[in-house]
C-alpha cells in the first residue's frame, strides 16, 4: 500500500491508481526528499492486452458461439409470439386478399338474400329460448339475485350463497364443502312454514354429537323464514334470521333471501319454473 | 467516476466482444459466427416463420373452391372489384352472423355455462341453455391482425362456425375462494370460532383462458391494480410468457410446429371479469364474433 511520508497514513489518491501506474510510483518516491509533498498525477496508462481479448483457440471460440447462441435462441423462444404477430403485420395484404365464391352478379344477390333469410329464421329460434314463465338468477359472486320475465328484469335483491369454506373433522374423519352448484336448476317443491332438519354437518359445525337420523335434535322450527323453494339435491331458497350477514357468501350452499325479496321470489316462481345459478 | 467515466467505461464493456472478435483469425471468426447464429435461426425458423407460413387458419378454408377477382382480367376486375366487392364484404357479415348464431344455438344445448363475446357490439354474456344471466359492456378491447386479415379474406365466418372449447386457463385470482376450517371440539371452541370476522376478497382479476383452435382470449379490469395486484399480475404474465414458450418446447419435441395463436384481449370492470372467470366451468364452451 503506498503510504503518506509525511505522517505515515494512507496516501488514498495513490491507492486510486492501477496497479502498473503506482509500481512505477513508487522508484521516484524513494529518491524525493521528505520535504516535497510528493504529487501524483493519474497519466493515461497503456495496458496491456487483457487475456479476454487474445486470439482464441477455434473450439473456445465455437463454445462461446455456442453458449451466446443458445441464450439469442431462448430469447427468440420467448419471443416468438410477438415475432410471429409482427411477421402477420408485415407479410403483404395481396396473400389475404378477398376471395369471392362467385364473381357472377346474380349469383351472389341470390346467396345474399338467401343468406339474411336464414339469420332472420336464427335470431327468431334463438330468441325463443329464453323462458316465457318468470325465472330466478342468482349471482353467487356478487350475492345479488335478478327475478326475470323473458328479457325484462322484475326485481333486483340481496342473497347469500355459499361460502366457500371447507370445514374438515378429524374425529369424524369427513369433510364438506359449503358452495352453492352453478347451472339451471328447477323448482321441485314450495313450502310454507319450513322446518330444518339439521344434517351432521351442523353439529359438527357446533361442537356436538350427531344425534341418529330421525332424532328430534334435528328439526328447528322458524330459522328458514316464512317459504322455503327447494332445487334438489337439499338444495334451498329460503329465508333467515341474521339479515345483516345478506350480500356476503355465508351459508352453507342454500340461497338465503330477506323476507320481502323471498315473498317476491316465493310468488312469482311456480314449480318447474328454472333457477339460474352462476 | 464521474458520469463521463461511466459512459466511456459502458461504451468500452460494449466494444470488447467486438474488438475480441476482430483479433481472431479468419477460421476462428467463422466458427464463432456459426455457432452463435445457428441455434436462434433455427429457432427462428421452427417457431417462427414456419408457423407463419403454415398458419392453420389459411388451411382451414383450403378446401373450398374460390374465385379471386384479382387474377381475373383488367376490365372485368375493375368491375366485380367496385360493385361485388362492397356486396361480398355485407355477405362475409352475414355469414358471420350465422355462424355466431349457429355456434350460440349449440352452446344452448349444453347445461353448462357459456361464454359469448360479441366485439361488434362490444359485449360479454354468460349463458344457460342460451338464457343470457350476465350482460357485460367491454369498455376496450384489441385483437390479433391475422383477424383483420381473416375478415378481409371472408373467411374468418369458417373458423367462428363452432363454439371454442377450453383448453387452459391462467388467472390472477383462485378459480374458487376456498378456506379451510377445522370442525371444533366442543360447543366451547364453536362458540369462539363463531365471532371470527368474514374476509373480504379484493383480488383483482385478470385471466386468460386458451381455447381450441387456437384462440386465446384475454381479460384485464378497468381498475388499476394495488401493489400486491401488481406484483402478482407481473407474476401472472412470467407464467403466461412461460407457459407459451413451454407449449413450443413441446410442439418440437413432439416434432411439430409450434402454432400462432389468434388472440384476444378485453377489458371488463373488476367484478364483471371475477364473475365470469369463477362461473365458468373447466372445458367452458365460448361462442365469438368480431
Amino acid at each position: 500500500m503506498n503510504t503518506n511520508p509525511n505522517d505515515g497514513t494512507p496516501n488514498h489518491r495513490a491507492s486510486t491508481l492501477s496497479e502498473g501506474a503506482s509500481q512505477a510510483e513508487e522508484k521516484p518516491e524513494t529518491v524525493r526528499s521528505p520535504q516535497v509533498t510528493p504529487i501524483i498525477i493519474a497519466s493515461p496508462v497503456i495496458a496491456p492486452p487483457s487475456a479476454s481479448l487474445a486470439p482464441a483457440s477455434a473450439p473456445k471460440a465455437l463454445l462461446l458461439g455456442i453458449s451466446l447462441g443458445l441464450l439469442a435462441a431462448l430469447l427468440t423462444l420467448w419471443f416468438a409470439p410477438v415475432l410471429r404477430e409482427w411477421m402477420f403485420v408485415v407479410l403483404p395484404e395481396s396473400k389475404f386478399a378477398l376471395q369471392l365464391r362467385t364473381t357472377d352478379l346474380k349469383k351472389l344477390q341470390k346467396e345474399a338474400l338467401l343468406l339474411k333469410k336464414r339469420v332472420a329464421t336464427l335470431q327468431k329460434k334463438h330468441a325463443q329460448i329464453t323462458p316465457r314463465l318468470p325465472y330466478l338468477i342468482v349471482d353467487t359472486s356478487e350475492n345479488r339475485i335478478h327475478i326475470m320475465k323473458g328479457d325484462e328484469q322484475l326485481h333486483e335483491g340481496v342473497c347469500s350463497t355459499g361460502s366457500y369454506v371447507l370445514l374438515r373433522s378429524a374425529a369424524q374423519q369427513r369433510q364438506w364443502m359449503f358452495t352453492t352448484p352453478r347451472g339451471m336448476f328447477q323448482i321441485r317443491g314450495k313450502r310454507e312454514a319450513p322446518v330444518w332438519k339439521k344434517p351432521d354437518w351442523a353439529f359438527v359445525e357446533e361442537g356436538l354429537p350427531i344425534p341418529p337420523v330421525n332424532s328430534s335434535l334435528r328439526f328447528e322450527y322458524g330459522v328458514l323464514g316464512e317459504y322455503a323453494l327447494e332445487l334438489g339435491d337439499g338444495y334451498l331458497i329460503h329465508g333467515t334470521l341474521y339479515k345483516r350477514m345478506l350480500g356476503m357468501p355465508v351459508t352453507h350452499g342454500c340461497v338465503r333471501l330477506g323476507d320481502e325479496d323471498l315473498r317476491l321470489v316465493y310468488k312469482n316462481l311456480q314449480l318447474g319454473s328454472k333457477v339460474f345459478i352462476y | 467516476m464521474t458520469r463521463k467515466n461511466y459512459g466511456l467505461a459502458f461504451l468500452q464493456w460494449l466494444a470488447k466482444p467486438v474488438v475480441w472478435f476482430l483479433r481472431q483469425t479468419r477460421g476462428v471468426q467463422a466458427a464463432f459466427l456459426f455457432a452463435f447464429i445457428l441455434f436462434p435461426l433455427f429457432i427462428f425458423i421452427v417457431t417462427v416463420a414456419l408457423p407463419v407460413a403454415r398458419n392453420p387458419f389459411e388451411t382451414a378454408a383450403a378446401s373450398e373452391i374460390r374465385e379471386n377477382p384479382e387474377s381475373l382480367p383488367d376490365s372485368t376486375a375493375a368491375e366485380i372489384l367496385t360493385g361485388r366487392r362492397e356486396l361480398a364484404k355485407k355477405m362475409a357479415a352475414l355469414e358471420i352472423d350465422q355462424a355466431f348464431l349457429l355456434t350460440r344455438l349449440e352452446l344452448a344445448k349444453k347445461d353448462s355455462i357459456g361464454l359469448v363475446i360479441d366485439l361488434t357490439d362490444s359485449t360479454a354474456k354468460l349463458e344457460v341453455k342460451g338464457v343470457p344471466i350476465r350482460h357485460c359492456k367491454i369498455l376496450r378491447y384489441r385483437h390479433s391482425d391475422l383477424a383483420r386479415r381473416l375478415r378481409g379474406q371472408g373467411r374468418l365466418h369458417q373458423w367462428l362456425a363452432a363454439p371454442f372449447i377450453l383448453q387452459k386457463e391462467l388467472a390472477t385470482l383462485p378459480k374458487a375462494p376456498i378456506r379451510i376450517k377445522e370442525a371444533p371440539k366442543d360447543t366451547i371452541e364453536a362458540a369462539e370460532s363463531k365471532g371470527e370476522d368474514l374476509p373480504i376478497e379484493q383480488r383483482d382479476a385478470e385471466f386468460t383462458l386458451q381455447f381450441d383452435r387456437n384462440l386465446t382470449l384475454s381479460v384485464e379490469q378497468t381498475q388499476p391494480p394495488s401493489f400486491a395486484g401488481r406484483m402478482r399480475e407481473m407474476w401472472y404474465g412470467l407464467r403466461r410468457n412461460f407457459s407459451e414458450a413451454r407449449d413450443a418446447v413441446t410442439a418440437l419435441l413432439h416434432l411439430q410446429l409450434p402454432q400462432h395463436r389468434l388472440w384476444i384481449e378485453i377489458e371488463l370492470p373488476r367484478e364483471d371479469a371475477k364473475a365470469i372467470y369463477r362461473a365458468l366451468p373447466t372445458r367452458a364452451s365460448l361462442a365469438l364474433r368480431l
